[in-house]
This record gives C-alpha cells, sequence and structure tokens, in this order.
C-alpha cells in the first residue's frame, strides 16, 4: 500500500502501459500452486484438504507439462471473435477435445489414495461412468448448473478442466485475444472470475486483474469498481481484524456482492485458488454480513447457488 | 443481449456440509469455531484529485469506518491512483505526504479573523465571515471603480482586487467563477491550474 515515489531514470519505464491480458505461466502455474497449499497447510483449520489439493495441484502440473497437442481455434475463428468480442474459448460454445478424459483419468489415479473415503467412493463412481459422465458433470459445472451433481466428485473434473483449458490458452499466445464485450466475464473462456489480483512492482503496480477461476488468465479491471455490476458508489472492503490484511472482500451496495481482493504487495506468494480456499472464514463473515458470493472456484461448490 | 452480471452463491456455515468441502468428506467444524472468534473490518477506498498543484494527480483515500453505524470515518492512507493516466500511481513528495496535512493539528477547519491592534485570531461564524468579506469588497470597489478611461471611453474596471481559482476546480466552476468575477469589474483573475 506504500506510495511510489519514482527515483530518476524510473520514469521511462513506467510510461509504458500495463497489459491488459496476463496468460497464466505454464511451467509454474500448478506447481507454485501446490507450494502454497502447502505453506499454508501448516496450523490451517483446512490442512487435510488444503494437503489434499497440494497433490492435486502437482498432478495437474505434470499433465499440463505432458499435454499433447490439441485442437484449437483457426485463425478465421479467432478474427471473427476478436471482431465480435467474443471470448475464442468460450465455455458456452467451445467443442471440447476428448483428450481431457486421459488427463482426469490420469490424475484421479494419482490422488485417488490421499482422498478421504467417501471422496474416493465417488471417484470411483465418476470413473465408471466414463467419458459420457466426464462430459456431463463439465457441462453442468461450467454452466453453473450443478443441481443433482455429485459435489464431491466435480472439484477433480474442474481440475481437469482446468489443465485443458490453460493449455489451449497458453497455446494460443496472448496475441490470439481481444478485449471482450462483457468486461466482468474472462476474455478467453467467459468464465466468472475467482477472484481480485492487485499486482505489485513493475508496470503492474497498483494495477487490479480478475483473474479466472477456470483458465487463470487475468484481465485488467479499474479498481474501486463492482466487478459484477460495474458500479463505483458504495464500494467497500471487509477484512478481518488484526490479520496481514491482503485478502479482503470487495463488496459492493448496489448488488449485494462481493469478490475477494488480494495484495500481491502485502503477501507476494498469494494464489489465488488456493488463498481463496484457506480464507474461507471471510467468506462465512460476509454471508453474515448479508453479502452473496459472485465469484466461481472449482474447489469450493456451495451447496445451493443463488439466480443473479 | 449481453449477460453482464454473474450468478451469485452462498457460502455458509450451516451450507458447508452440502458444499463440495464437506461431501469430500473433509469437516468444517474447525473453521467454525475459528471464524466465530473473528471480527469482521471495513474499509473504502476513494478516488480524489490531489489539492496541490495543477498537474491534478489522481488519489485513492483510504478510510476505516461503518458508516452504517453511524461512526465518524477516519482517513488511514493516501496513496497514488493507479488507474489514473496523469499519475499512474505515483506521486510526488509533497503529494505523498497529504495525510499528514489532512490530520494536521494546525489545520484551518473554520474562519477566524485576527483585528486590527490585536494580537491574536479570533474564531468567527461562516456567516460573520461572509458578511465581513463582502463589506470589505463593496467599500474597496465603491472606492477604486473606474468607470472610464483617461481617453473617456467606457471600462468598468475594478483594478484593486484579484483572485486566484483552484487547479481542483472542474470546467463548470471555472465558468461560473469566470462570469461571477468579471461582472464586478473584475480584472485580475489567475489559476493555480497554470502554474
Amino acid at each position: 500500500m506504500a506510495t511510489t515515489i519514482i527515483q530518476p531514470g524510473e520514469i521511462e519505464p513506467l510510461a509504458g502501459k500495463a497489459p491488459w491480458l496476463r496468460l497464466p505461466e505454464r511451467k509454474t502455474i500448478f506447481a507454485r500452486r501446490e507450494k502454497r497449499c502447502q505453506a499454508l497447510a501448516k496450523d490451517h483449520p483446512l490442512k487435510n484438504y488444503l494437503l489434499f489439493m497440494a497433490g492435486v495441484a502437482r498432478a495437474q502440473q505434470e499433465s499440463l507439462n505432458g499435454y499433447d497437442k490439441t485442437a484449437l481455434p483457426d485463425a478465421n475463428r479467432l478474427h471473427i471473435c476478436r471482431q465480435q468480442g467474443i471470448p475464442p474459448l468460450a465455455v458456452q460454445n467451445w467443442r471440447r477435445d476428448p483428450s481431457w478424459h486421459e488427463v482426469l483419468r490420469i490424475m484421479i489415479e494419482k490422488v485417488r489414495d490421499t482422498a478421504e473415503p467417501a471422496t474416493a467412493d465417488s471417484l470411483d463412481r465418476l470413473l465408471a461412468g466414463g467419458g459420457p459422465a466426464f462430459e456431463a458433470m463439465a457441462d453442468g459445472l461450467l454452466t453453473g448448473n450443478y443441481a443433482g451433481m455429485d459435489l464431491a466428485a466435480a472439484p477433480l473434473v474442474g481440475a481437469a478442466l482446468q489443465v485443458y483449458w490453460v493449455h489451449m490458452a497458453t497455446s494460443l499466445g496472448r496475441e490470439s485475444f481481444a478485449g471482450s464485450a462483457a468486461p466482468t466475464f474472462c476474455p478467453v473462456c467467459s468464465s466468472p472470475p475467482l477472484a481480485s489480483i492487485v499486482h505489485s512492482g513493475g508496470i503492474e503496480n497498483g494495477q487490479r486483474y480478475l483473474h479466472c477461476s477456470l483458465c487463470a488468465a487475468e484481465w485488467h479491471m479499474v479498481r474501486v469498481k463492482c466487478s459484477n455490476c460495474q458500479s463505483t458508489k458504495e464500494i467497500a472492503y471487509h477484512g478481518i481484524e488484526g490479520d496481514s490484511g491482503a485478502i479482503k472482500a470487495e463488496t459492493c451496495d448496489e448488488c449485494q456482492t462481493y469478490l475477494k481482493i488480494m495484495s500481491m504487495e502485502r503477501d507476494p506468494d498469494i494464489d489465488p485458488t488456493v488463498d481463496d480456499l484457506a480464507t474461507l472464514p471471510l467468506d462465512l463473515l460476509m454471508d453474515q454480513a448479508g453479502f452473496f458470493r459472485c465469484s466461481f472456484s472449482f474447489f469450493l461448490i456451495p451447496a445451493e447457488e443463488v439466480a443473479a | 443481449m449481453q449477460v453482464t452480471r454473474r450468478q451469485f452463491c452462498k457460502i455458509c456455515a450451516a451450507g458447508l456440509g452440502g458444499s463440495s468441502l464437506g461431501l469430500m468428506g473433509y469437516s468444517p467444524g474447525e473453521v467454525l469455531a475459528q471464524t466465530n472468534s473473528f471480527k469482521l473490518t471495513r474499509a473504502t477506498e476513494t478516488r480524489s484529485t490531489c489539492p496541490y498543484c495543477s498537474v491534478s494527480c489522481g488519489l485513492l483515500i483510504y478510510s476505516m469506518g461503518d458508516r452504517a453505524k453511524n461512526a465518524r470515518s477516519e482517513i488511514i492512507h493516501i496513496e497514488g491512483d493507479p488507474d489514473n493516466p496523469v499519475n499512474r500511481g505515483t506521486l510526488c513528495p509533497k503529494g505523498a505526504g497529504l495525510l499528514d496535512m489532512i490530520q494536521s493539528p494546525n489545520r484551518l477547519n473554520y474562519p477566524e479573523v485576527r483585528e486590527p491592534g490585536s494580537n491574536g485570531w479570533k474564531r468567527i461564524s461562516w456567516d460573520e465571515a461572509f458578511t465581513r468579506i463582502a463589506k470589505h469588497m463593496k467599500a474597496d470597489r465603491d472606492e477604486n471603480f473606474v468607470t472610464e478611461n483617461s481617453a473617456g471611453l467606457k471600462v468598468n474596471r475594478w483594478p484593486t482586487v484579484g483572485v486566484l481559482a483552484s487547479s481542483s476546480s472542474i470546467n463548470e466552476v471555472g465558468y461560473i467563477s469566470h462570469k461571477v468575477l468579471r461582472s464586478l469589474g473584475v480584472v485580475t483573475i489567475d489559476t493555480q491550474a497554470r502554474i
């Protein structure tokens, strides 16, 4: 939160413009997440879950490292999407390549032994259903329709979809994407954000990005603005008294929702996915304060959703 | 039509058991116990403009306090607004010290007057202050108003009063300042934004 006082010679790099889109680092995205899970698991009330998630993240990184070529949007489709402001890998209309099924199978194999019995049973049932069961669950997860879904197996399906989408997004590269007509959704895959990240250092210092819940792309949005209804009135920041202040809930009185906002300046090791789980008490307090959560995480799917 | 609002969800203490977390076999009991010991704080970030010079750097002003409880909110921090195209999050040393100016014990919070012959400042009301300033201005204008120049041309000048306008004024304030002052005949009008 410190104010930047620029020194002689520093003004030139600052004169550039921060990128509007940041794609995840393919080589380290899930490895970083695994490390963060292990670091936060110490003395945490959700220790066992965070350690299980560390194993999931490790399996995700291994799958991503070895991901074969997969179908991508061609130049023509990219061009049309750019012209019309449509995310090229939009979850609603991108035809998924079955290659992600294998990712899911291998991931389940790797983490099944570390899972709680309830999770293991669900994963066995999911595996027995095969491809059609995977696709049905993916459809539900990606369109926000998870009524009747086996929620104990859903996080693993989400994890495999993350690997698939990160693979596609990083294979295409930043130049393939253009600003979306709907700035409250990811311009790569049109998923809702998981959290806001305020970056620290360099040209992105103090800039807020929305972090995609599926493909981990980050797109820019000005600060002090509701990421859901885009109102700039009555925005407040709720935090837990006495903590580091790195993670707060940005609330909007207009639409009564909140999105967590995470400051990399206060904690440079933040991983939005893990830190979102680790700050579950903040969600519970925000619920008591009467705000709805307007973000999505595959790793904390509530029993019921509230229609927008 | 573009759907721009997102789906809401509710993550609440009673619902955790039925969430993916609970169904996976992880007990939320400890989290719930921990949550009960936590207290929520509320802060706001407000956009503003630095009052000092004509660059008019964008500011983010951080305040603590719960307006709902009618408590007085307190400014805790000020920094450059990273989204402002003028300063992109930076501030000069003077601007970076704004918090001290706002919280300075020497800051003038009300009108004061130092009467001729007295050795101290006396607090007066806004009404008194406005009346006093208006009377002084009227007396000065009556005394020094110039209706014609040496060539006998009508000029209607009030050359003995000058005005310096704020650099934080918006266009409309500038327009009104100009209209009012010119209609009184004020010749010397300048603005801090020119410096």
